[in-house]
């Protein structure tokens, strides 16, 4: 079984995040591109399944960023992925949500996969809509927020998480799903796998080689970024020193009666 | 777009707070784009629920009980809302930024070809054109953004983002006439783990517990009376979910949940940045915290120096009276 996994390199996820007040953008001096770390989570589902399943089926990782991010995948080779995509291209600059899907869509067709797993949100853009419209674009059944998964006659069943419980699901392959991070926490690569990640292919994949999907850079978006500013500034804590239980009580309490919040 | 429709998540015809505030913000949009305001509701319990939202401020409200819906993950309430578009003309759909919602929104969005927004606190109509505010990078930057085409558009919006109110002179209620579709998801079997308590993430008021707390029974005692004498709900940090003593499910921050409630405590909390992100956007922070050096401090409205073990009761009792 064809298993890919749809990662996205992001700003470093513990970085403080700060916007320069001149040019209105993030600064990224000094932060790192790191794996999306929802989508740690996709790439230690597809290994444990590839692992689970033990007939040769292999995990390809699929990413569609910039050049200069390419050797931010070397983990997840190293993690125990076989391969990897790296789509890349300079028209992709301002692709929307919606043209991510349809463009990454576009490549999974090119590749082939029998299954797809993508992590359920990403930390810097955070709008979740990636899996679902993946799901659409491709034609197949998307199981959406799975926390475990297993694969029986040609079908995926699945838990899949809801608001108070989970959901029994089930769909025949090939399927797209997107995990939680209650499918377990991601493998550290080790020093073996560090190694040998260095000698595993990184494709490269460009626009011209999947169609040229017209939802791919800023011309195919649906949603166009007008501004982005910092967040409103909170003013300096007022710090009380509680002397015991009931005085710390009563200092919040007429916090938060002077801000009519009780 | 000029037609507002507002997507109803529920089950078994119980709803979420956000629901009312999507109804209510839709009535707005509505007027300020020209057109009428509708609603949608679908699946087991959608007709009472349909009445019941006939007294918020919409024209329409639109419902289903076909079984599929709840038989077939997804594919069935795609084609209804499909269908309830097809018939209203060009709309502008809001759904609730939740799991649920984010995954309807997006995948309504890719079948019509219209732009998505997601996690959105703020709308404007600019010379006709809809305009978003959305934070981003985990609350570090607000983004505003245009969506582009005249027809659809779909915005997952944040729940507590908008207020809630009655109104109008009673929308019409119709039921919707039957999709069918070949449905490829079964749904075998619904468990409930946990019981219908508010969701985090709607909750007026969140108290949460970190890794200070030393063990589990501080989330189900302590910040639980305190959270239920505000009637708001629990929450925790990565360092006290990952030790077990909640489930993940009440995690806020990074890999957790996003609140944004108009009060929020912190409890034993440090303030690591991959949970500041969860919370950062808060209404009034408070940090209970024995550290007056934590990086909570940088962020808090009200920092409170002690022992959380002799405050958080005394607090409780004290939220009690002035509420009684």
């Amino acid at each position: 079984m064809k298993i890919v996994v749809t990662v996205k390199l992001v700003p470093d996820t513990n970085a403080e995040k700060r916007i320069d007040p001149g040019t209105q953008r993030l600064i990224r001096t000094g932060v790192e591109t790191v794996l999306n770390p929802y989508d740690e989570y996709a790439l230690e589902a597809a290994l444990a399944l590839k692992e689970k399943l033990a007939d040769g089926s292999t995990v390809t990782v699929l990413a569609m960023a910039p050049e200069a991010t390419k050797e931010t995948l070397r983990k997840a080779l190293a993690m125990g992925a076989d391969d990897a995509v790296f789509l890349t291209d300079a028209a992709l600059a301002g692709t929307d949500t919606l043209g991510t899907a349809d463009v990454l869509a576009h490549a999974l067709k090119n590749i082939g996969f029998d299954l797809v797993i993508c992590g359920g949100l990403s930390d810097d853009g955070s709008t979740g809509g990636v899996p679902g419209a993946l799901a659409e674009f491709l034609a197949v059944p998307g199981i959406t927020n799975a926390r475990s998964l297993e694969i029986i006659d040609g079908r995926v069943h699945a838990q899949r998480e809801t608001d108070n419980g989970y959901q029994v699901v089930s769909a025949a392959l090939p399927v797209m799903l997107s995990v939680t991070m209650a499918v377990g926490e991601p493998r550290y690569a080790s020093l073996k796998g560090i190694m040998g990640a260095k000698k595993k292919p990184i494709a490269p994949m460009a626009l011209a080689n999947i169609g040229a999907p017209g939802s791919a850079g800023a011309a195919g978006a649906k949603i166009s970024l007008l501004s982005t500013a910092p967040p409103p500034v909170r003013g300096k804590a007022k710090v009380v020193e509680a002397t015991d239980g009931l005085s710390g009580a009563q200092a919040v309490l007429d916090f938060l009666k002077e801000r009519k919040l009780v | 777009m000029q037609n507002v429709l507002v997507y109803v998540e529920h089950k078994k015809g119980q709803t979420r707070k956000v629901t009312f505030e999507l109804a209510t913000q839709a009535r707005e949009l509505a007027d300020k784009l020209g057109g009428k305001a509708h609603a949608i509701v679908l699946g087991a319990g959608a007709k009472a629920l349909a009445e019941q939202l006939a007294s918020y401020p919409l024209d329409a409200v639109h419902y289903s009980e076909d079984g599929d819906v709840d038989a077939y993950l997804a594919d069935p309430t795609i084609a209804y809302v499909q269908a309830a578009v097809a018939a209203i003309g060009p709309s502008l759909v809001l759904v609730p930024n939740t799991m649920q919602g984010r995954d309807i929104g997006s995948r309504l969005a890719a079948r019509l070809g219209a732009g998505y927004a997601a996690d959105v606190t703020g709308f404007a109509v600019d010379g006709g054109a809809l305009v978003v505010t959305m934070p981003k990078m985990g609350g570090a930057t607000i983004s505003q953004a245009k969506f582009n085409a005249a027809d659809h558009g779909i915005a997952a919006v944040r729940p507590n983002a908008f207020g809630a109110a009655k109104g109008g002179s009673g929308a019409t209620v119709l039921e919707l006439s039957k999709v069918s579709g070949a449905y490829r998801i079964t749904i075998e079997n619904e468990v409930e783990e946990a019981s219908g308590e508010l969701g985090l993430e709607e909750a007026a008021t969140v108290v949460a517990g970190g890794r200070g707390l030393g063990g589990p029974e501080a989330f189900t005692g302590i910040l639980k009376d305190l959270a239920d004498a505000f009637g708001g709900a629990v929450g925790a940090s990565r360092a006290a979910a990952d030790a077990g003593w909640v489930p993940y499910s009440l995690q806020i921050g990074q890999t957790g949940k996003t609140v944004s409630p108009n009060l929020y405590i912190g409890v034993a909390i440090s303030g690591a940045i991959q949970h500041k992100v969860g919370m950062r956007s808060s209404g009034t922070i408070v940090a209970i915290n024995k550290d007056g050096q934590a990086p909570i401090a940088e962020f808090c409205d009200l920092l409170v120096v002690g022992d959380a073990f002799a405050i958080v009761p005394e607090l409780t009792k004290l939220v009690r009276a002035a509420k009684a």
